[in-house]
């Protein structure tokens, strides 16, 4: 009874440790294929499409092209990593404050405030997207200007986004707040020397979901540059490689690209894992 | 739950227009038993306040008064006072230049803009009301006024709220609400490619495009709508709950005691939120491309004789935007569940194999009702996410196949939300899209409002807070 | 009603204005100018005739002597694709260099693909390039949009005069002439791979060779510029009318023929084979034997096939009906458009670019740079040009391609919604002559429907 218990349980694992494996080669396929056609040799294979995994013959060749100078890539990179940078910065600081208030302050129209926003979050944000455009063209911060526009809009409307870190505000014990109060201390002295240093997971996991996002804006990002090449960001000028005949043996470039933009945001991404987990785990059960 | 929410509604509009009668009635009785400076407050905002040596609120009143005036005879009455026809000036063309005449879209852009400052006026008009009534029952029953210092102070305090929520709130106004509303009124205009500002006028044409939403007629796109709505369903339902069961699977089997090197494992799953999506989508795209390598290899190794048509086939190209969200998909739910997982008491488990309930036994009767309880919210906002999601569509079809049996250019992959995007970008019918746009958030409320109240969670705990 | 409860809110609120003292210069100011612009425009709209006269006269004087004119100064933004920015950055020093009348603008050249260029023209026209370059299937839209200025009187002249009759014809919409054409070679001829296709002459021979060796044929059967290879092949019609104003007034088809059915049975044949795929982007094509695509391939294709690199006319295909029919098609061009402007001066400089950019010397020069196949008559007849492969492989299939008029942009995507149809197999292979026929009907009922 003992050794079939055994043996059963010898071979479910085996069976876990085969599906993991498969699992992970499910997974990894795709960036494997990336990561090698970023390396396959432009000038003895060209730069189109190709329908074998392994390139015959490996070189720089794309990496080297994005940094010659021929395309304006390490701009649209130092765009995005401006834009994420700022977004960043703007964003966590909004959030917490709204958060904060929502958490902790009990005002007239609180309620309303956080109905209305949740409606206003079930439109298509698509919608909006001509009218925030020509809005922004009021503005001059269009084409020539897009890089501050976009950062603009992504932390005008971030406030919207208070639910996650507002759940976790809801878990530091009030009583806290109430004894600091009683002993004197104003509410914004509470918040800046109490409530955010006892708030360094969520306020990271913030910072990272905000971080993360201006690296695939290609849509509105596309609008307001509008064909000012200077001004684009790596999704908007990349999406170009692909998706338009003006640009003929551009997808192992695209891959290359792909490479260089996914290498640091993903670094980042697993070395803050644990934030992120506790951020959506506590977002998903908190609702 | 239910039955009192009809009671509750009834209650909400009775304290509404009772909360109106009273706001009419202070602002009756604050005139007739104000002094001159109350009175004078009704035209000059704060000059009560200030007169009684408020002047840090006299003087913001005044300054808002000020701001309004001249945003409204220096910019915004020019445009509402064409909001009734959007219009009327034509381009003109003067030998070889062109005099461009009104322009409808900043007539409503910034007539609706106008509105929306009246509206605040309003309201700030009432502040300033209730301030000096306020100020005057203090005086009255002989109390002082607080000082500029404790009024600005506070900001900082009492009033934290105010100085935290000042900014994003009117971000969101500006940028959010008066876009929306602009949309919305847009869906009651004819501004398409045909009449496009500032070359050529549009102007208000009613229900006309609603009708055209619902005519099932040869002209008319309600056949279209209703698949394409049909198939925006189907694929929300499907993306959310097949990646809620198998990202729960791969988490159960990571939590598994005898599996070592967990976070190897997960670290690999967890590369797919970590890659932006337009390097990993558009990579898969190519990947199942008829010419693709998928295709390419199985017919090398001879498996198939010709290609397997995954994104141009209807069907297949639905199903493999399914199976490629799975790839997206699952590490999030992984995430989430291995820590609910955790929370799971151990002796539960323990008592059940005591029982000698099976492994299937023991996850249909603890584990399942538990993460159900749990992510109910979690499990509705993945589905409304998954109704507008965007990326996943766009990235690796653009809603393609089309076919000449569906009106609009739509595709039979196509989402709502990537429908309203074509007709946006390509095609310029902003006036359909934002039917579409509307319609988008309708079905979105309905299945939020339906859902929301049959969460088990939501009952027990109350909603929000 | 509602205005009237705004203006009694307004005048109530006007007195309060007046006592607050904020009714100063600062917010007056404004109005004043709001309301001069509008008497301007109200003004314009009686004076329209008469001005009108006046500056025919004064483009005239203006085109003699512009040396000695003041021209002012400002920026002009140019569109053209991305990989003759710098081509074009050349031509336009060049162009300064010889016109020091023009010294107060500045131009920049920005990368904006032909596709893209008009969908942005479009969308906002304002903060549009005032010089792009753009296929000719987009210039109904444009016109319509007001993104597009007519050519001035004197360079309409030398355009008709310098280029072939389908350039120019492509570049007006009703009569009237709105663009510049720079290309004539937007057709589409057969590359292929000399060790897989034999013989280029026929499509079945094509297809065979190709299931043969394990090779994809490339067809873009989804688009509605390759798809009338076979339409017209088969003897089937489409061609629109439009006005001035770039409405389409008429529609000429007949798709729902006989001819029309041999062309699609003939498509559903092709997508049929394992061979066939469907796309005309040589990089975005693997494993290809041969590829249905146009000039400015040819490098790519060159790198491609390498040695085996080849070009021909398209082939021809045997009908249902038993006879053997020439694939035809589209010649297209390339043009280069002003966008309309309120300075007369800057229009000026516009045209005299937009005319610089389109001339002779630069469109031979933009061959030998890039590879683009001249609309001058007289670029043309030069030895480097006449001596192209792709070019002359163009040349010949030009023999049976009917010259691209103007088709509305909804044409394009109907046409597209037909090919995926054709692909998936909603219209099915073993479809009888009555399916076929009603699709057709359908297709042709609703591209009628786009003339008004």
């Amino acid at each position: 009874m003992n050794k079939s218990y055994k043996t059963k349980r010898k071979i479910s694992t085996a069976i876990s440790y085969v599906l993991l494996v498969l699992i992970s080669i499910i997974w990894l396929f795709p960036f494997v294929g990336l990561v090698l056609q970023s390396f396959r040799s432009y000038k003895t294979e060209f730069g189109g499409m190709v329908d074998y995994l392994v390139p015959h013959s490996f070189s720089l060749d794309n990496y080297r092209f994005l940094f010659s100078g021929e395309t304006n890539f390490i701009l649209w990179y130092r765009n995005t990593l401006v834009i994420a940078f700022f977004v960043t910065i703007f964003q966590t600081i909004i959030v917490l404050c709204v958060s904060y208030a929502l958490s902790r302050m009990r005002f007239k129209g609180r309620t309303i405030l956080m109905r209305f926003w949740l409606v206003l979050g079930m439109f298509p944000g698509f919608l909006t997207m001509i009218c925030l455009y020509f809005l922004l063209k009021m503005l001059g911060l269009t084409q020539a200007g897009a890089v501050p526009g976009l950062i603009l809009v992504s932390i005008a409307s971030c406030g919207m986004g208070y639910y996650v870190c507002k759940g976790y505000f809801d878990t530091i014990p009030k009583a806290l707040d109430e004894a600091a109060r009683i002993d004197g201390a104003t509410r914004a002295r509470i918040f800046f020397t109490m409530t955010i240093p006892m708030s360094k997971p969520i306020i990271i996991y913030t910072a990272l979901v905000a971080f993360m996002a201006p690296w695939c804006d290609y849509v509105f990002a596309s609008y307001v540059a509008f064909g000012h090449d200077k001004s684009y960001n790596v999704a908007v000028a990349m999406t170009r490689w692909v998706w338009t005949n003006d640009y003929q043996g551009y997808f192992t470039r695209f891959c290359a690209g792909g490479v260089l933009i996914a290498v640091p945001v993903t670094l980042l991404f697993m070395f803050l894992q644990k934030y992120y987990v506790e951020g959506v785990t506590g977002g998903a059960v908190k609702g | 739950m239910k039955h009192s929410a009809a009671k509750r509604k009834k209650n909400v509009i009775a304290s509404f227009f009772e909360s109106i009668g009273q706001i009419f009635k202070n602002i009756g009785v604050t005139f007739v038993e104000g002094d001159i400076k109350t009175k004078l407050s009704f035209l000059i905002f704060g000059l009560g306040p200030i007169l009684r040596g408020q002047v840090l609120i006299g003087a913001a009143l005044l300054l808002l008064e000020a701001l309004f005036f001249c945003y409204m005879f220096g910019f915004g009455w020019q445009y509402l006072s064409k909001i009734t026809t959007l219009g009327t000036v034509a381009t003109q063309k003067v030998g070889r230049k062109t005099v461009y005449g009104d322009n409808s879209f900043l007539i409503l852009l910034f007539g609706v803009l106008s509105i929306f400052a009246i509206i605040a006026i309003l309201v700030i008009w009432y502040l300033n009301i209730q301030e000096n009534r306020k100020e005057e029952l203090l005086l009255k029953e002989g109390k002082r006024l607080p000082s500029n210092r404790t009024v600005f102070l506070s900001l900082f305090d009492k009033n934290f709220d105010k100085t935290l929520l000042a900014l994003p709130v009117t971000g969101i106004f500006v940028f959010t609400v008066l876009p929306i509303v602009f949309m919305i009124l847009v869906a009651f205009t004819n501004y398409d490619k045909n009449h496009q500002s500032p070359t050529n006028l549009f102007t208000w044409v009613g229900l006309e495009n609603f009708k055209n939403l619902v005519s099932f007629g040869k002209t008319g796109i309600g056949g279209t709508f209703v698949q394409v709505l049909a198939w925006t369903l189907v694929w929300a339902f499907f993306a959310t709950f097949i990646d809620y069961f198998l990202g729960l699977a791969v988490a159960m089997l990571i939590n598994k005691k005898e599996i070592k090197f967990k976070k190897l494992w997960r670290t690999i799953l967890v590369m797919t939120i970590a890659v932006p999506q337009f390097v990993s989508l558009l990579y898969v795209m190519k990947m199942f491309a008829n010419d693709g390598l998928i295709n390419g290899y199985l017919i090398k190794w001879g498996i198939i004789d010709s290609y397997i048509p995954f994104w141009t086939d209807p069907m297949l190209a639905r199903i493999t935007i399914i199976v490629v969200n799975i790839w997206i998909g699952i590490p999030y739910m992984m995430l989430i569940a291995t820590g609910l997982l955790m929370n799971i008491p151990e002796d539960l488990y323990e008592s059940a194999r005591i029982d000698g309930a099976s492994g299937w036994q023991m996850f249909r009767s603890i584990t399942l009702p538990y993460m159900l309880f749990v992510t109910g919210p979690f499990l509705l906002t993945q589905f409304t996410g998954n109704l507008n999601n965007f990326n996943v569509i766009y990235l690796l079809t653009q809603g393609k196949p089309q076919s000449m049996s569906l009106a609009e250019k739509a595709g039979y992959s196509d989402l709502l939300v990537t429908w309203l995007y074509k007709m946006t970008v390509n095609d310029t019918n902003y006036k359909m899209a934002a039917v579409i746009g509307i319609m988008v958030f309708v079905v979105t409320a309905v299945i939020t409002l339906v859902v929301y109240n049959m969460l088990p969670s939501v009952k027990d705990e109350e909603g929000f807070q | 009603m509602k205005k009237k409860l705004v203006s009694v809110l307004l005048s109530a609120t006007m007195a309060a204005t007046m006592i607050a003292g904020c009714g100063g210069s600062k917010d007056t100011a404004p109005t004043q100018e709001a309301e001069a612009t509008e008497e301007t425009a109200e003004e314009t709209t009686e004076e329209t005739t008469e001005a009108a006269e006046e500056t025919t006269e004064a483009t005239e004087d203006a085109a003699a002597d512009t040396a000695d004119a003041d021209l002012g100064s400002g920026e002009i933004k140019v569109w053209v694709a991305d990989n003759v920015v710098d081509f074009t950055n050349e031509q336009i020093q060049k162009f300064m260099d010889e016109n020091s009348q023009y010294a107060g603008y500045t131009v920049t050249v920005e990368a904006v693909g032909e596709g893209d260029a008009a969908g942005n023209m479009i969308t906002d026209v304002e903060s549009g390039a005032d010089i792009y370059a753009f296929a000719q299937d987009q210039i109904a839209r444009l016109v319509t949009a007001g993104a597009l200025e007519v050519v001035e009187d004197n360079n309409a002249v030398a355009v008709e005069a310098d280029n072939d009759a389908g350039s120019v014809s492509a570049a007006k919409v009703g009569g009237t002439l709105y663009a510049y054409p720079i290309t004539s070679d937007n057709g589409y001829f057969l590359y292929y791979d000399k060790s897989v296709v034999t013989d280029p002459s026929t499509l079945e021979g094509i297809v065979a060779d190709c299931e043969a060796a394990g090779k994809n044929f490339y067809f873009e059967i989804n688009s509605g510029w390759y798809q009338t290879a076979f339409f017209f092949g088969a003897g089937a019609e489409l061609t629109y009318d439009t006005d001035d104003q770039g409405n389409f007034t008429t529609c000429n088809s007949t798709y729902a023929s006989d001819a029309g059915v041999v062309a699609l049975k003939k498509m559903i044949e092709l997508a049929g084979s394992k061979s066939f795929q469907n796309g005309s982007s040589l990089s975005n094509a693997t494993n290809v034997g041969a590829i249905v695509d146009g000039t400015w391939d040819a490098e790519a294709a060159k790198e491609v096939f390498g040695d085996n690199y080849a070009c021909a006319k398209l082939p021809t295909f045997e009908g249902a009906d038993g006879q053997t029919h020439q694939m035809s098609g589209f010649g297209g061009f390339k043009l280069l458009g002003v966008k309309p402007q309120d300075d007369e001066n800057k229009l000026a400089v516009c045209d005299a670019l937009a005319a610089y950019l389109s001339s002779e010397e630069v469109q031979l020069a933009r061959y030998n740079a890039v590879g683009w196949g001249p609309s001058n008559l007289k670029a043309q007849q030069a030895s480097e040009v006449q001596a192209d492969e792709a070019l002359s492989a163009l040349g010949e299939q030009l023999q049976y391609t009917i010259p691209q008029g103007q088709y509305p942009g909804d044409y394009w995507t109907l046409a597209t919604s037909l090919g995926d149809s054709i692909i998936s197999g909603e219209i099915a292979a073993d479809a009888d002559d009555d399916t076929l026929m009603q699709a057709l009907t359908d297709f042709q009922t609703t591209c009628e429907g786009y003339a008004q």
